[in-house]
């Protein structure tokens, strides 16, 4: 029994004192659309943050050209899986000792997904003075770059991303020892690390350098050392993940590329413009992956909300006839279920976002490599579509509901 | 108030029509008590659907005061039945998740019902039935006499000209219809609500003033 406190009845209090009385009917309507959105939202979160993350990774790389293992793709180079195909190291060199031109700087590179304190940490391996003229982010301001353009050598882009203290950094960098690291902002938060602070990588103490500013891209969820430190503590020999290399644009045109595949066999030369249609392949296949997901909420959706409605209309055929009998007009009957899909439709928006973000800050790091934050954005979208699925939903059970009439009452005898 | 005029009432049928109301011709005047008796089936329920608007005729016309009942929308049906009938049923046709004084008060939620004072209005009301203090009580923590009681209330919360009743006796005992009729009567004679109900007992059908005995859809005597 409800408490005695009495208070007068209104349409919206009847729709709330009715969903009490049937709350797991309510509940068991609300699954699907839950479930649907959830999927949703984790992938639209997932793909926003991977958009953003590659655009502003190959924004910000200082690079244009990338020399990567045969049969690697661009995904083994951002997620650095232990068994990632890799190249000779030499190969940096056979690039710098050849007739080459229009090769500006260029940096080698290997990554891997290790333990550090504890924790699963992406640790890349660098030659610190390669690495740093080629790679202007670690200065830069702003989160977002100019759009992609291949530039003639590093002080456009220097200019362009703001970054002046050259020498500063170089220094940082050219001091990196044998057991010192730089860490990433967000890797130095999650191990909780500060400058000269202590860390362990697979099994050896290192010394802190460096915490990174944060750039907004992996990088800020790296732990870097020195090339050679590292391709010894993981036993990899002298070989490298990529080879990064900033190449002048009219010397990309005039056939860099094609120069660079007859010198380095085994490898695959590749251009930004390359790694970013690759992307956006890969982007439109998450959004064709969303648009089926979402013909198949809409449909699932609004068949479960107009599942659970009609089941719902059904068992209260009698009390719709009793409320047409005292004066409910049909049209307040059927505003008063198709409100009831809505608010679940409400519930299964909000429900299904925030499963959705945790699903995709969960699977993000899992899956993706790559760290994913709520999309406070796409809770509106959720909403809303879930409201307007339901409203779908649930309109032939109201329909049916307006028109029940009250004889059941009374034709009983 | 209420008026008949040859007022016809066909169900469809796969084996042919079947004639629920011939020609009925009835006037019914403010605080009148009228028992309709009538063996089963002899159009009783059908006659008071269509008094409460809330089934066409098939032909002939009703009409409330200068209201055209048999042609008006379900809008202006509802608000008819809202602002002016009373209903109490054999079943009670309470809300089982309501409690009595929210059974009472149910009513006045329609839109445009309008009243603000529901609380004390459904008080009173249920003090008239004798039930202020079952007033958070679900209808099924009650006896059969009390939810007819409640029903009564109900029926009266909109302060009705007319109340229509359907057998409002049948699930009850003898002495619990002895109260029910006690009810009406009260309701009749001090409010000057006008009252149509539908019996099968003689008993309940002598506190009327006035009878009306249907066989097969027509009117046998009395009117
Ligand atoms: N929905 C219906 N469809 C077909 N025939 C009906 C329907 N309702 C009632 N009838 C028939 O109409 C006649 C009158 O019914 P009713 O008004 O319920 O009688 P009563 O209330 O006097 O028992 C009966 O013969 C009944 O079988
Ligand atoms: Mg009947």
């Amino acid at each position: 029994m409800r408490k005695p406190s009495v208070k007068g009845l209104s349409v919206g209090r009847l729709i709330r004192i009715e969903f009490r009385q049937r709350r797991t009917q309510m509940i068991s309507g609300l699954l699907a659309i839950t479930l649907g959105i959830a999927v949703i939202v984790a992938i639209r979160s997932i793909s926003l943050v991977s958009e953003k993350a590659v655009a502003i990774n190959l924004d910000n790389l200082g690079a244009n050209v990338l020399v990567l293992p045969q049969g690697a793709t661009v995904d083994n180079y951002y997620t650095a899986d232990i068994d990632a195909p890799t190249l000779p190291e030499e190969y940096a060199e056979t690039i710098a000792t050849s007739d080459l031109t229009g090769v500006d700087n260029m940096s080698p590179k290997l990554t891997r997904r290790v333990n550090v304190n504890g924790e699963k940490i992406v640790l890349t391996g660098i030659l610190p003075k390669n690495e740093l003229v080629s790679k202007p982010i670690w200065k830069r301001s702003g989160l977002f770059g100019k759009g992609l353009k291949a530039s003639c050598g590093p002080s456009p882009l220097n200019e362009s991303h703001g970054y002046k203290d050259e020498k500063l950094q170089r220094k940082s960098i050219e001091a990196l020892a044998e057991y010192d690291c730089l860490v990433g902002a967000t890797a130095a938060q999650k191990l909780h690390l500060k400058e000269n602070s202590n860390l362990t990588i697979e099994g050896k103490s290192f010394r802190v350098e460096k915490v990174l500013p944060e750039t907004g891209t992996v990088d800020d969820d790296r732990v870097f050392a020195h090339l050679h430190t590292v391709q010894r503590l993981l036993g990899i020999g002298s070989q490298v993940s990529a080879i990064e290399i900033m190449g002048c644009c009219n010397a990309i045109t005039d056939g860099l590329l094609s120069k660079l595949r007859n010198i380095l066999p085994d490898t695959r030369v590749t251009t930004i413009g390359q790694i970013v249609s690759t992307q956006v392949q890969t982007n439109k296949l998450m959004k064709k992956l969303s648009v089926v997901f979402l013909i198949i909420i809409v449909f699932v959706g609004a068949v479960s909300i107009g599942n659970s409605m009609w089941a719902n209309v059904n068992e209260r055929k009698k009390e719709i006839g009793t409320l047409r009998m005292i004066g409910f007009p049909k049209t307040s009957v059927y505003r008063m279920i198709l409100t009831k899909a809505m608010v679940l439709g409400l519930a299964g928006g909000v429900l299904g976002y925030a499963i959705g973000s945790m699903a995709a800050m969960w699977l993000g790091p899992e899956f993706a490599g790559i760290e994913v934050s709520p999309t406070l954005m796409l809770l509106p979208a959720s909403v809303a579509l879930s409201t307007a699925v339901a409203a779908i939903g649930a309109a032939i059970p109201a329909y049916f509901a307006g028109r029940i009439e009250p004889f059941d009452n009374m034709q009983e005898n | 108030m209420l008026t008949l005029k040859n007022v016809t009432k066909t169900y469809r049928h796969s084996d042919g029509d079947v004639y629920a109301l011939r020609d009925i011709d009835l006037t019914i005047g403010a605080g009148d008590f009228i028992t309709v008796t009538g063996g089963s089936g002899s159009g009783k329920t059908t006659l008071l659907l269509c008094m409460a608007g809330l089934m066409r005729p098939t032909s002939g016309t009703i009409t409330f005061g200068d209201r055209k009942i048999e042609t008006a929308t379900d809008k202006e049906l509802s608000a008819y039945r809202s602002k002016h009938i009373g209903f109490v049923m054999q079943s009670f046709a309470l809300i089982p998740y309501l409690t009595a004084i929210e059974n009472v008060m149910l009513p006045l939620a329609v839109p445009g019902a309008g009243r603000t004072d529901q609380v004390s209005a459904a008080t009173d009301l249920l003090q008239l039935v004798g039930l202020e203090n079952r007033r958070n009580h679900l209808p099924r923590e009650l006896s059969a006499g009390q939810q007819q009681r409640v029903a009564v209330a109900r029926a009266m919360i909109n302060e009705p000209s007319l109340i229509l009743a359907d057998e409002p006796t049948g699930n009850l005992d003898p002495a619990l219809s002895g109260e029910i009729m006690q009810l009406f009567t009260e309701i009749n004679k001090q409010r000057g609500v006008t009252i149509v109900m539908v019996t099968h007992s003689p008993a309940a059908a002598a506190y009327g003033n006035r009878n009306i005995r249907l066989a097969e859809g027509r009117i046998l005597a009395g009117a």
